[in-house]
């Protein structure tokens, strides 16, 4: 957990109709799009970072996975719950903020990752 | 008191809006039929398994309007699970009794972590610590009664699963009342008060697993009858673990207050308290220190046995507010004992001050840091 900047904490958080893109907006006006499945590769859960670095566990297959609920958590997260059963993820402000800012290099990393393993998004 | 008819209390169903907000419980056919005791009332509603949790402010939507109708004494709502899924549903939840709750398996005890804060509740403040022993629970105390004395409606929930020391410090001996799942609080020094203390002898150690603390903690706060409080003080076991992420998770707090005593080794501990609750996002309403200085009652001679003045320059350096100095005195310890804290059995005296000053000093900055505008609006469209 990063410490937090209050800036980091939405104001406003909208899950499209079909589930398939979360749109973030802030108090300072800014604001961000991520989709369910970059969302649910990037989970910070530990069935997905593991216990450690080095310990990631590649995540295939999701391209077609949907946010079926948030739950807020505490004041400084929300719970992500997914389409294909995966809950436990807590992503917080900071963290949610670093995605939106992180979000390109990230994706190709994660698409360069799967070629070089021979796995695939389907 | 006039008879309790299933008409009546059909009709009142009748004004429960159904999920999703169309029509009304009793049309959906979502309610079963009503058992009428007396004047107690019991039904269940009918819900899928996966939306118990969303479904709970219908719920208790239900039960207030049904507990208001005219000759009810108590009602009971229950929730059963359309199966659609594997996912257990909330009636299975542990029940509250004297007994240990059972073990939450994984999904049941995500299914309790429900963030949306306890109605009627305006403001969860946590005391902590970090270090144990510094006299969190006697300050617990005696801040909740000087919040009671200066007009706020108080309850305290003693949070230390494995030590609790509420009964014992607010001198109640009795054991709460349960109306289906829900807990009576006690009452003491104006002060609505639950712990695990009422439910276990004093003497019998809880040997339990985190996720049966989690548990515990989540009925303590949601399945007791709590009313309408402007305050509930919530006091933390030391450390940060199990007991601490459940309360910062589960609720949105309105703050903490860190306790410690102006000695080097309590005050590591406090940073530890104090940076927890700063990643969780929960404001640092400020810092006690306690056991501040000893004035020899014989003598008058002032002896610092912990030191002086620590806590207070912690606060200076980390920013957050100094709220005051309680000092290591016989009384404050004799009375807490006593089960007579010492706002309540002296009420006009130095120390009662103190601790006054110090509440007044919370609601001033309680004052709109309640729920509203803590958290994002979630929609989905």
């Amino acid at each position: 957990m990063t410490d937090s900047n209050p800036n980091d904490t939405p104001k406003d958080i909208r899950v499209s109709k079909e589930r398939g893109i979360m749109r973030l907006f802030y108090h300072d006006g800014t604001e961000g799009e991520l989709s369910s499945e970059f969302l649910r590769i990037s989970s910070p859960s530990a069935e997905v970072k593991g216990h450690g670095p080095g310990q990631e566990v590649p995540q295939i297959g999701k391209r077609n996975v949907l946010i079926t609920n948030i739950e807020p958590v505490g004041r400084y997260a929300i719970r992500i719950i997914f389409s294909d059963g995966h809950d436990t993820g807590i992503f917080n402000w900071p963290y949610l903020r670093q995605l939106i800012d992180e979000k390109d290099t990230r994706w190709s990393d994660y698409l360069q990752d799967l070629n070089s393993k021979g796995l695939s998004r389907d | 008191m006039s008879q309790v008819t299933n008409e009546t209390v059909i009709e009142c169903l009748k004004t429960i809006k159904g999920p999703d907000l169309e029509g009304d419980i009793v049309s959906l056919g979502m309610v079963s039929p009503i058992m009428i005791d007396g004047g107690k009332v019991i039904f269940t509603i009918t819900v899928p398994s996966d939306q118990t949790e969303k479904l709970e402010p219908m719920r208790l939507a239900a039960q207030r309007a049904v507990s208001e109708l005219d000759g009810v004494t108590s009602t009971t709502v229950i929730f059963t699970a359309e199966h659609a899924g594997g996912s257990a549903p909330s009636s299975q939840r542990p029940t509250a009794s004297a007994n240990p709750p059972k073990a939450p398996t994984n999904s049941a005890a995500r299914q309790a972590n429900n963030s949306a804060p306890v109605p009627g509740i305006k403001s969860i403040v946590a005391v902590a610590s970090g270090k144990g022993g510094v006299g969190k629970s006697t300050t617990s105390v005696n801040l909740a009664i000087a919040l009671a004395k200066l007009g706020q409606k108080v309850g305290i929930l003693d949070a230390d699963i494995y030590g609790p020391s509420m009964p014992r410090l607010m001198g109640i001996k009795d054991q709460p009342t349960v109306n289906g799942k829900i807990l009576t609080p006690l009452e003491g020094h104006g002060v609505k008060v639950m712990s695990m203390g009422f439910l276990v002898d004093e003497d019998t150690p809880m040997i339990w697993r985190g996720p049966m603390v989690i548990s515990a903690l989540t009925q303590m706060l949601r399945e007791v009858a709590w009313g309408d409080l402007d305050v509930l003080v919530v006091d933390m076991p030391p450390g940060t673990g199990d007991a601490q992420l459940t309360m910062s998770q589960n609720v949105p707090l309105a703050g903490a207050v860190i306790v410690s005593t102006p000695q080097d080794i309590a005050l590591i501990d406090a940073r530890k308290g104090l940076n927890m609750f700063r990643k969780v996002d929960v404001p640092i309403l400020g810092i006690i220190e306690n056991m501040s200085t000893f004035i020899c009652p014989k003598c008058g001679e002032r002896s610092d046995i912990f030191g002086h003045g620590g806590a207070r320059e912690e606060a200076d350096k980390v920013g957050v507010p100094f709220l005051g100095e309680v000092p290591l005195h016989m009384e404050i310890r004799k009375n807490s004992d006593g089960g007579t804290p010492i706002a309540a059995s002296a009420p006009d005296g130095p120390h009662a001050q103190v601790y006054a000053e110090i509440a007044q000093s919370i609601i001033n900055s309680l004052d709109g840091a309640g729920f509203e505008g803590v958290a994002p609006s979630i929609t989905f469209e």
